[in-house]
């Protein structure tokens, strides 16, 4: 069932200024930056360089990945999916791998 | 050209979908279509294929088995409650499979046991209670896998121990009550662990035996009565997190295992005994946070723990601290322990980053001239509610950086001002003896003041409005003073008479006015007049 | 202790200057009256929340928030604005025309090192128009001194 019909794609609840306050189960609500305004939207899954973080009282949400060259993310601090042309270890992206890691190219891991 | 749209309807993109050519390959989305069926006419050259939102109840065996090139399969979001064998079929170079937000009950037996290159696999947010041995035998290049938001009563430890490759794995948000001895013992190359917000009550004291390269383990929100022991055998752990628990205690050599502890989270846990030596050696630890512990009579002895950063202990029953405090912990930069029954302090001269101290509701009677002497990065320093009787005159006089200084809630009879030049903020109220007038001179930066009696702001609430308020800026019309009319109308701080745009801008980019007010309690008045009549 | 007000000056940096600046009023929170000034930038309630830690902007800006008592509060506001203010806030304006619990939980705090702000009525609806219509706005934030409105007596 969708929310009311001024209110965004997947979206419960929304307000003129904030845009989605929350989200249907399961979706995850993403703080979307656009020059001054920060309004909140609805997704399956987030966009990249975000997680999905969900918490038991539904309030699920798109949280920034920590992690530097990185594009997707399990959590704040383990990479999924480095830049391109980057080698990834343990969840970290490296130009080169560290000193006594071998490199596998066709899957850019050391 | 790469990046080229594709138009929807055209060869490769099916009706509605959004396309993108880049060389040779096409990504396809045909998300929020609501589609009840996968399209037929894709390109053989898709590489990415978005049918996440729709309402797809079916996937019918070999639906897909001619997208050779796919390698992101986004699924999300649609009625899928069971999948067939062949359903997969074909998708030999397939990455990344997204089937959360789904219906699924339990893990397809058979449907991913050709994906060999298969690196992330999505099952979060279904209503999967079981999880059949065998179901992920052939995914053998396996990184990064979601089980979390299910109905899981138990860890799938068998269906585990075929994905040698396992580098992520996140079991949050079940219904598991019990880790079992060896629950992960093939998963060697496992970095990062969830298992938070489960039932947690027990863990076998060898449950996380294997896995040599956990990095970190999330065991927060669930009912853990006692200390996981089995973390020892984490020899690489960085982060570990058990707060909002039942955990009464942290032993003595809890973390002796774990050398490699950057973080440790335990906060919301009922914990009211702490091993004296529980977090010693612990040379990576950044922040350490306990409140409550009520049976901590002792300060912890943190030797070896040098990179501490901070430090807070409130709410315990400690006396006392070593004088060595700041040996222990020369990188400290926030130190929090109030509400103890600390009765004297050390010098915490060593700690020369400290910014912030808090020492609010103890029982210190006084302050040394070195107690608080040379702390150049001091910003912040709270002695309210203790029982401060003396301060020597050059405490503060050493300390260039400290903007607020609470010393509310005392029983001073004097106050040295020597060295408070940067203050803006100071709170003296509730200390009933203290008398003295505070020469304006002393304190140029103040703008927020709590003092004993109202006389004694008069000094910085100037009674007199010459143009536009005291220490305020700008202007106000004429010259205002006590007598003006009670019906005065509000007079803006820096209502400069209506000033033009430009000048209003060009202000914007001036360095900024050195104007301040100074906003300063109780504050005189007729009934409480400047001068002191006693 | 009673709450100091504030003066909001706001000048919109893609227009034509047209004539006097807006001047806004609103009320300290706590212990934090004093100046600022910067870029007005609004945040979503639900930014402000332990799990987040987005985007860390330059720090010449002045957060705006709209709070809704029908968002779940996932900090309590003090909090907000601290971490507002850690994320390089100068200062913080709390639009507080749909929140009536939101002033009194912020009256007794003291502890806030910049200035932090509630608005309602047309003077928040101000500020927000110009957030929905993306208006670049430099805002400017002081303590707005009223001369003491003591009767007149001959000591």
């Amino acid at each position: 069932t969708e929310g009311p019909p001024s209110c965004p794609k997947g979206c419960e609840r929304c307000s003129e200024y904030n845009g989605c306050i929350k989200c249907r189960p399961k979706l995850f609500i993403f703080l979307e930056r656009n020059d001054i305004r920060q309004i909140g939207v609805c997704l399956a899954s987030c966009p990249m360089g975000y997680f999905g973080m969900r918490n038991p009282e539904g309030n699920n949400r798109c949280t920034q990945c920590k992690i530097d060259n990185c594009e997707a993310c399990f959590n704040r601090n383990f990479c999924t999916k480095c830049k391109e042309g980057l080698y990834s270890h343990s969840g970290r992206c490296y130009v080169s791998c560290p000193p006594g890691q071998r490199t596998a190219n066709e899957t850019m891991e050391c | 050209s790469s990046g080229d749209r594709g138009a929807a309807g055209r060869a490769g993109c099916p009706g509605r979908c959004r396309c993108e050519v880049d060389g040779l390959l096409h990504r396809v989305d045909c998300s929020d279509l609501g589609l009840r069926e996968i399209p037929s006419n894709l390109s053989v050259f898709t590489s990415y294929l978005d049918l996440s939102m729709n309402n797809l109840t079916v996937l019918s065996s070999g639906a897909l088995s001619n997208l050779h090139f796919l390698e992101e399969l986004r699924l999300a979001g649609n009625d899928l409650s069971f999948i067939p064998r062949g359903a997969f079929t074909g998708l030999y170079n397939l990455k990344v499979l997204m089937l959360q937000n789904n219906q699924l009950m339990s893990v397809p037996v058979e449907a991913f046991s050709k994906l060999h290159n298969l690196q992330s696999l999505r099952l979060d947010a279904n209503q999967i209670s079981s999880v059949p041995i065998g179901c992920f035998s052939g995914l053998r290049s396996l990184r990064h896998l979601w089980l979390d938001d299910n109905s899981l009563t138990e860890v799938p430890a068998e269906a585990l121990s075929e994905l040698p490759a396992l580098q992520a794995m996140t079991l949050a948000l079940n219904h598991i009550s019990h880790v079992p001895d060896h629950a992960f013992s093939k998963l060697g190359r496992l970095v990062v662990l969830h298992l938070n917000n489960n039932r947690i009550v027990s863990m076998g004291t060898n449950c996380f035996h294997g896995l040599h390269s956990l990095e970190t383990l999330d065991l927060n929100y669930n009912s853990l009565v006692e200390f996981p022991t089995a973390v020892r055998s984490l020899s690489h752990l960085k982060e570990l997190g058990f707060h909002s628990n039942n955990i009464q205690s942290i032993p003595e050599h809890a973390f002796t295992g774990t050398p490699s502890l950057i973080t440790i989270f335990f906060y919301d846990n009922p914990i009211q005994s702490v091993g004296r030596s529980a977090f010693q050696h612990l040379p990576e630890l950044r922040t350490l946070s306990l409140n409550g512990a009520a049976d901590l009579t002792e300060f912890p002895d943190l030797t070896g723990t040098k990179s501490l950063e901070s430090l807070t202990i409130t709410g315990a029953r400690i006396t006392s601290l070593p004088s060595s405090v700041c040996e222990q912990l020369p990188n400290l930069q926030l130190l929090d322990l109030s509400y103890n029954q600390i009765q004297t302090l050390p010098s915490f001269s060593g700690c020369e980053s400290v910014q912030k101290i808090d020492l609010h509701h103890n029982e210190i009677e006084e302050l040394e001239e070195n107690t608080f002497h040379g702390l150049m990065s001091l910003r912040a320093l709270d002695l309210s509610w203790n029982r401060l009787s003396s301060v020597k005159p050059n405490c503060f006089s050493a300390l260039p950086a400290l903007t607020k200084l609470d010393l509310s809630s005392n029983q001073l009879s004097s106050l040295p001002l020597i060295g408070l030049q940067s203050l803006t903020h100071l709170r003296l109220a509730g200390n009933t003896k203290l008398m003295q007038l505070l020469p304006r001179e002393n304190l140029p930066r103040v703008r927020v003041m709590e003092l004993p009696y109202a006389f004694q702001c008069c000094a910085f609430v100037s009674c007199e409005r010459r143009g536009g308020g005291g220490g305020g800026g700008g202007g106000g019309g004429g010259g205002a003073s006590w007598e003006r009319e009670e019906a005065a109308e509000t007079s803006v701080l820096s209502s400069q008479a209506d000033q033009d745009w430009e000048d209003f801008l060009m202000e914007f980019d001036d360095e900024p006015k050195l104007q301040h007010s100074v906003h300063c309690s109780p504050a005189p008045g007729p009934f409480r007049p400047c001068l002191h009549l006693l | 202790r009673p709450a100091l007000r504030a003066v909001i000056k706001v000048a919109l940096l893609n227009h034509e200057p047209t004539g006097k600046p807006i001047t806004l009023e609103g009320v300290f929170v706590g212990g934090s009256a004093g100046y600022a000034e910067g870029k007005l930038m609004q945040y979503h309630p639900l930014s402000l929340c332990n799990t987040s830690e987005d985007e860390r902007q330059e720090n010449d800006f002045i957060t705006i928030v709209k709070l809704e008592h029908r968002v779940p509060r996932c900090l309590p506001l003090l909090d907000k604005a601290r971490m507002a203010l850690d994320k390089g806030a100068q200062a913080v304006i709390f639009d507080v025309s749909d929140d009536a619990n939101a002033a009194a939980e912020l009256r007794d705090t003291d502890s806030l090192p910049r200035p932090v702000v509630l608005v309602e009525a047309e003077h928040a609806e101000e500020l927000m128009g110009l957030v929905n219509k993306n208006e670049e706005a430099k805002v400017r934030i002081d303590i707005l001194v009223e001369p003491p409105r003591w009767p007149h007596y001959d000591v």
